[in-house]
């Protein structure tokens, strides 16, 4: 055998570093070993000489200190050494993966993490029984780690000081100190007034109105808000649409509820989100009901949408919504589920709950006792259209036969002398504008003769179609308030007013109703008792009298101030939720077994344990076959979801998914509706591959995915009716199935205007096939998709080729990318380019897009040796490698659970975890695993 | 309205501990004269500027300049050409991370930062305004510019509305001063907590990392008490809610609150920092991915694109610097006693290279350059440490700096 030169220096090299003593005896030994399998399976081709693949083992070796992981990854999934060459039988491969793995020795991660926002909000809620959405209101804190969970993070001032600050938020709508507003009921079905360009899609009908689908000239989605109902207090309200499809054909149309500030009566988009979607088959009126959060100030709106009802004037076809009921705020049980979970069996005591039914309108003018006068009105335009909720109707001064002269002006009396701080005031602006008011004078009078001076004077805007608050230097108790009209839009050059509301500000109209609940106990004793279940609940531990004391004096000291039990319960529980034991992980347990109970329920809840868990905890059977079947119980409870969409979110990088608006000029069909949807989709894919435990190879094909009437048009998918989410199986010859071929994941790899092969080969490679990439070498300019040229980026990619170093690695990156070349930004498939042209003037939007159509697609590649024409054979090449899939999954579940990639000895495990299972690797049974293993893995 | 308030200033960067002593040294040594402070600003545009449209061809004339030859405050800037970071030769986006500290190699793995000039600065110019410093973006984002002395990052503001009324808004002053009452029983709490928890086995590391925020937060919650006795000042809201270029607005929204800020005296140090890699956005006369178009390759069309969002950017700068050069203070104008520091991560970011810095400074009162080309490549740090020397700070050194060059001295 020939003993290479390299060996004999790196042998020299040891003795030097390692006189004497048997362990560097030891060491020499296994290296000189497994130096001679690297001389005879992989020198022909890495040696000095040929150094192929610009991969150099030799002088790696000779130089010492190199990063073996890429060395680790090929030879543990058999990428090296090729196929036709010799191969290390196991034990020899072993021996260099073993060594590989010791000579590197991590960097050992911090021993602790703070939890991740989504973790505390989650937590809290699930200690409090609340249901908040404010893990925004705490800043992002991932920076460009790719999991929440990463153990570089840490605190700053900056970090706890919002987890104080959303504690209170959280604490506070659990036990709100002002008492619980009553619970309140609004009817409507009047939407306030919009563009004019827009108030033809929708028309009244019947008992309501017909809305049919729209989009605003820039492409946004044109929405319609409804009047008469402000949510007074922020809170849960459900939200009861009765509503029915008014069409003959067969698919549904869809209601889209926003919840957001109306601001403006033309296209400009409305700041309002998505708070849920109704899907309309039938044709008879029934009720459909969703719930909202919602704040002060904030409106519902609806948008319709059907691809058959687009711009219908006076709509024949649509969504009919009879009214909207709004109730709220919503508390499902009285006392509500907090007092209950954080107060036990103390005595609650509670007012009953106030039930107020708001049926139609009544102004604060109507509530003070009252009314108006006008200086002149058109037929048809009385001054109750001021007063009728609504402006969409108005009050309009004479124009008819002859044209009433000015002054205009409209005079409120208010006979019983109430505070009046100023008026609202709300434009209307539907029609072409005329007579809205430009400018006002108030002035005040007791007898309605001696009016005075103005008290203020002001201009309004015209195109507002919100209310505009005009309030006064002083209170007021005056019996006449004038509204005196200064100027106003003429468009004929006439003198006209016309307003659509108008209305007295006063604080008596902003009183709430409100129920007190109180536990009736005075005893410290209790409050101990509180603030001990509570901690022992979110520390996950067993707690010591001693280890209670500080939560205890913080919240007795609270109790002495005033003896109120709620107010002096919630500073302890605050204490208890911004420590350390809650907000940094592992916590401090009383035993290892709660540590483990605390780190499953956050690696599967991104929460706190529950009962059964403590109580396993307690006595300290979370082994074996309970541990794995708590793993499973946990994954079959809602909860899990929550660690679904967190992964697949950060594995994916589904998080950026709406950080790209696609070009509407390309992809026309392009809506909120589908934006909404399509992260949806592979949530639901993977909670299910896991919950029936199917075989890994899933992730990369199957015949089915989970999908709803939007996402199957997308996909040119028929027979899909209605937007509830369901399993959908496909015919052979459908691409889709798997992960990589799902709407979301093309999309996120784009710019939003066109595909780029490297940027989504490199991203199979990295999240899917798990190829370590190196950054590319310096002074090379980057490829990215040329806009309006459209053949000429696989040629520049073909320069790859060319170019030795670029070809080393991207020969294994983006070949992924061609395959997913039929695929466009918005992952629909394409057989050939679209050029996108230019438009003239403004952008205005149009359903048939900007662009032509250019040449046709190339999808194939080849993978090595394997060459594939598209897509179908593409997946047949990564689903002969399945384990390298599950394992990379493993890697990745990993990293998510443990907050630090793994290390190459782990990695050794993991590959071993899958490679012992038998015929394929099953998802729920990998997970479970890989869980087991990390909580098991730095057991002494 | 209100309950943001107290919510956004214990979310973000707001106080630091120097602050009450400051105050406390302001008390005793009060100048009879009204000095106008000193103030600083900077910001990072962090995919840089396409260089031949940016640095002046000829020699201190801005007219050969696309980009600067609009500026109406030339002659009240210097923009230096030659200035890097050592260590970040070539790098990719994480290099913006060290764009204010120094620090090298931002890209690896293990790689820790160090603290950002600001926030040297802060400590010591911080403690007389009622925010010692403010740090913005463009989107939530949870790092920008500034980093602490633990080189951690500090999460910066981007929402205009809740900056606005951070700054400006009502408070219910009962409320908040209770809140912050309870707030420091419980830090009280924790602290009693972690005085048992050591002894009984915890992990020290752990214990300590957490006690360090805790102090921070006791601080900030004493400079929010003392604060407390000083009403905000009144600002009309002045915040542009243009929705077609939501884009543009943002970045004139953002150079709005800092002037703002200044104006009121509300804090002496500001960083802002200007990124968008996600896709399509829109500008007057183009509208395309800030990121793809950045990396032009040299191609004509990109670069057109590319310029018209560099050339709104500028135009926001400009407005910026005009604006602050109108407001009179003292013997000068606003601009006379605020530096403004314009730079980039990226020399080229269409490959992703570090040299040549596109970096101007403006204002501050110094005797300004026009135009200075260094000679050799030279620190950006010496620049730095200059600014340090310039606010009083004597600071041996700063990141990679070799020496303070008197680059602004004249």
């Amino acid at each position: 055998m020939r003993l290479h030169k390299v060996v004999r220096t790196l042998r020299f090299v040891a003795l030097a570093c390692f006189s004497i003593g048997t362990s560097a005896g030891v060491a020499e030994a296994v290296e000189d070993h497994v130096f001679e399998i690297l001389e005879n399976y992989c020198f022909d081709c890495h040696d000095d000489a040929s150094k192929k693949g610009e991969f150099n083992l030799e002088k790696l070796l000779d130089e010492g200190n190199f990063d073996g992981s890429l060395m680790f990854e090929n030879l543990l999934t058999g990428k090296m050494p090729p196929a036709k060459k010799d191969q290390p039988d196991t034990k020899e491969k072993r021996a260099v993966l073993d060594w590989l793995a010791k000579r590197k020795a991590a960097n050992a991660p911090n021993s602790f993490r703070r939890i991740s926002r989504h973790e505390f909000v989650h937590s809290v809620n699930d200690l409090l029984g609340t249901n908040l959405d404010v893990a925004a209101h705490i800043p992002e804190d991932r920076g460009t780690n790719d999991f929440d969970s990463n153990r570089k993070i840490q605190l700053s001032r900056e970090m706890i000081g919002s987890y104080f600050s959303v504690a209170d938020e959280i604490l506070n709508h659990a036990f709100p100190a002002g008492g619980i507003p009553a619970e309140k009921t609004w009817v409507t079905n009047k939407v306030k007034d919009s563009h004019e360009t827009y108030n033809i899609y929708l028309r009244p009908y019947l008992e309501g109105i017909l809305f049919s689908w729209t989009r605003a000239n820039n492409g946004n989605s044109y929405s319609f808000f409804y009047d008469n109902f402000d949510p007074p207090v922020a809170g849960w309200y459900e939200l009861t649409f009765d509503a029915m499809k008014v069409a003959e054909f067969e698919e549904d149309v869809s209601l889209q509820v926003y919840a957001g500030k109306y601001y403006y009566a033309d296209d400009r988009p409305q700041p309002q989100r998505l708070v849920g979607v109704i899907s309309l088959g039938n044709r008879e009126l029934k009720s459909y009901t969703i719930r909202a959060f919602l704040k002060p100030g904030e409106n519902v709106s609806v948008h319709c949408y059907s691809r058959h009802t687009f711009r219908k004037k006076a709509p024949k076809e649509g969504a009919y919504i009879k009214q909207l009921t709004a109730r709220g705020p919503v508390v499902d049980e009285w006392p509500p589920a907090s007092y209950k979970m954080v107060f036990g069996d103390l005595p609650v005591e509670g007012e009953p709950r106030e039930a107020l039914e708001t049926q139609g309108v009544q102004t604060n003018l109507q509530k003070v006792g009252g009314t108006l006068t006008v200086s002149s009105f058109q037929e048809g335009m009385e001054k109750e259209k001021m007063q009728d909720g609504s402006n969409r109707t108005f009050w309009h001064t004479r124009f008819q036969p002859t044209v009433a002269e000015p002054p205009h002006y409209v005079i409120l009396e208010n006979p019983h002398g109430a505070e009046i701080e100023g008026l609202s005031y709300a434009t209307w602006s539907g029609g072409n504008g005329n007579g809205q008011v430009k400018g006002y004078a108030i002035h005040l009078s007791e007898d309605r003769k001696s009016w005075g001076e103005p008290i203020v004077e002001g201009a309004l805007e015209i195109r507002l179609a919100n209310e505009q608050p005009i309030l006064f230097p002083r209170m007021t108790t005056s019996r006449y308030i004038k509204f005196l009209v200064t100027d106003a839009l003429s468009l004929d050059g006439k003198s006209l007013a016309s307003i659509g509301k108008l209305d007295v500000l006063t604080p008596l109209a902003d009183q709430l109703e409100t129920s007190t609940i109180t536990v009736a106990s005075r005893s410290s004793k209790d409050l101990q008792r509180v603030i001990r279940r509570f901690a022992e609940r979110a520390f996950s531990s067993e707690l010591s009298e001693e280890e209670l004391a500080p939560y205890f004096r913080v919240g007795l000291r609270r109790f002495e101030d005033d003896s109120d039990f709620v107010q002096a319960a919630k500073v302890g529980l605050k204490a208890i939720i911004c420590s350390p034991r809650f907000l940094l992980a592992p916590g401090e347990h009383a035993k290892r077994s709660y540590a483990k109970a605390a780190d499953l329920a956050r690696m599967l809840w991104l929460s706190v344990p529950d009962e059964e868990l403590l109580d396993l905890a307690a006595s300290e059977d979370l082994t074996g076959g309970t541990l794995r079947a708590q793993i499973h119980r946990m994954l079959g409870d809602e909860r899990s979801h929550r660690m679904v969409r967190s992964f697949s979110d950060q594995w994916l990088n589904l998080r950026l998914l709406n950080k790209v608006p696609p070009s509407l000029k390309l992809y026309p069909e392009y809506d909120d509706l589908l934006n909404h949807y399509l992260p949806i989709e592979p949530r639901a894919y993977l909670h299910h591959l896991i919950q029936e435990n199917l075989p890994a190879g899933k992730l990369i094909d199957s015949d089915f995915s989970f999908l709803n009437q939007r996402l199957a048009r997308h996909y040119g998918i028929e027979g899909v009716i209605g937007q509830e989410m369901r399993k959908v199986r496909f015919p052979p010859e459908v691409p889709r199935g798997g992960l990589l071929t799902m709407g979301s994941v093309l999309k996120v790899t784009t710019d939003g205007f066109d595909t780029s092969p490297i940027l989504r080969g490199a991203w199979i490679s990295k999240n899917i096939v798990g190829t370590p990439l190196s950054p590319p070498p310096e002074s090379v300019p980057a490829l990215e998709p040329d806009h309006g040229e459209a053949t000429t980026l696989r040629e520049q990619i073909d320069q790859h080729k060319s170019n030795k170093s670029c070809y080393a690695c991207h020969k294994s990156i983006d070949p992924y990318g061609f395959a997913l070349e039929s695929f466009d930004a918005t992952g629909e498939w394409r057989g050939k380019y679209k050029i996108k042209q230019a438009h003239r003037g403004t952008f205005q939007y149009r359903q048939a897009g900007y662009f032509t159509w250019g040449g046709p697609v190339d999808a194939s590649g080849e993978l090595g040796e394997d060459k594939f024409e598209d897509i179908f054979g593409l997946k047949k090449l990564l689903l002969a490698g399945e384990h390298k899939v599950a394992y990379n999954f493993a890697k990745k579940y990993f990293e998510y659970a443990n907050g630090y990639e793994p290390g190459l000895e782990h990695r050794l495990s993991l590959w071993d975890l899958i490679a012992r299972s038998p015929g394929d690797v099953k998802m729920r049974d990998l997970l479970t695993e890989v869980l087991v293993y990390s909580l098991t893995t730095d057991e002494e | 309205m209100n309950h943001y308030g107290r919510r956004e200033f214990l979310k973000f960067g707001a106080a630091l501990p120097l602050a009450l002593r400051s105050l406390d040294l302001r008390a005793a040594t009060a100048p009879s004269t009204k000095v106008p402070p000193k103030r600083i600003i900077f910001i990072c545009n962090s995919l840089g500027f396409y260089k031949p449209n940016f640095f002046p061809t000829k020699r201190g004339d801005f007219s050969t300049s696309p980009y600067l030859k609009e500026m109406t405050t030339r002659e009240k800037m210097t923009v230096f050409q030659n200035l890097f970071h050592p260590g970040m030769e070539t790098s990719n986006h994480d290099s913006e991370k060290s764009f204010l500290t120094g620090a090298s190699s931002p890209e690896a793995a293990n790689f820790v930062n160090t603290i950002s000039l600001d926030q040297i600065l802060a400590r010591e110019m911080g403690g007389d305004t009622r925010f010692p410093f403010l740090s913005f973006s463009i989107y939530d984002r949870g790092w920008g510019c500034s980093w602490n002395n633990r080189g951690v990052a500090i999460p910066p503001m981007h929402d205009e509305g809740q900056i606005f009324d951070r700054l400006f808004g009502e408070e219910d002053l009962t409320a908040k001063r209770r809140q912050i009452e309870n707030d420091q029983h419980v830090v009280q709490c924790l602290y009693r907590d972690m005085e048992q928890l050591k002894p009984r086995g915890g992990d020290p590391s752990k214990i300590d990392s957490y006690r360090i925020v805790i102090a921070e937060l006791e601080e900030q919650l004493r400079h929010e008490e003392f604060w407390l006795k000083t009403k905000k000042p009144e600002v009309p809201n002045t915040l542009s809610t243009d929705q077609e270029f939501a884009f543009s607005a943002k970045i004139r929204n953002l150079f709005e609150l800092s002037k703002l800020s200044f104006q009121t005296d509300s804090t002496r140090v500001i960083t802002l920092s200007l990124d968008w890699i996600y896709g399509a956005i829109k500008v007057p006369g183009a509208t395309g991915g800030w990121h793809t178009l950045s990396h032009h390759a040299g191609k004509a069309d990109a670069l057109a694109k590319l310029s018209r969002i560099e050339v709104d950017i500028v135009k926001h700068l400009n407005q910026f610097l005009s604006e602050l050069d109108q407001i009179e203070e003292g013997e000068g104008t606003l601009l006379d006693h605020t530096t403004v520091v314009i730079g980039s991560n990226f020399g080229d970011s269409s490959n992703h290279t570090c040299n040549n810095l596109p970096t101007i400074v403006a204002g501050g009162g110094y005797r300004h350059q026009a135009h200075t080309v260094l000679e050799k490549p030279t620190p950006l740090c010496n620049l730095y440490l200059e600014l340090l020397h310039k606010h009083n700070i004597d600071a041996g050194g700063f990141g990679s700096n070799t020496n303070d060059l008197g680059l602004l001295a004249g």
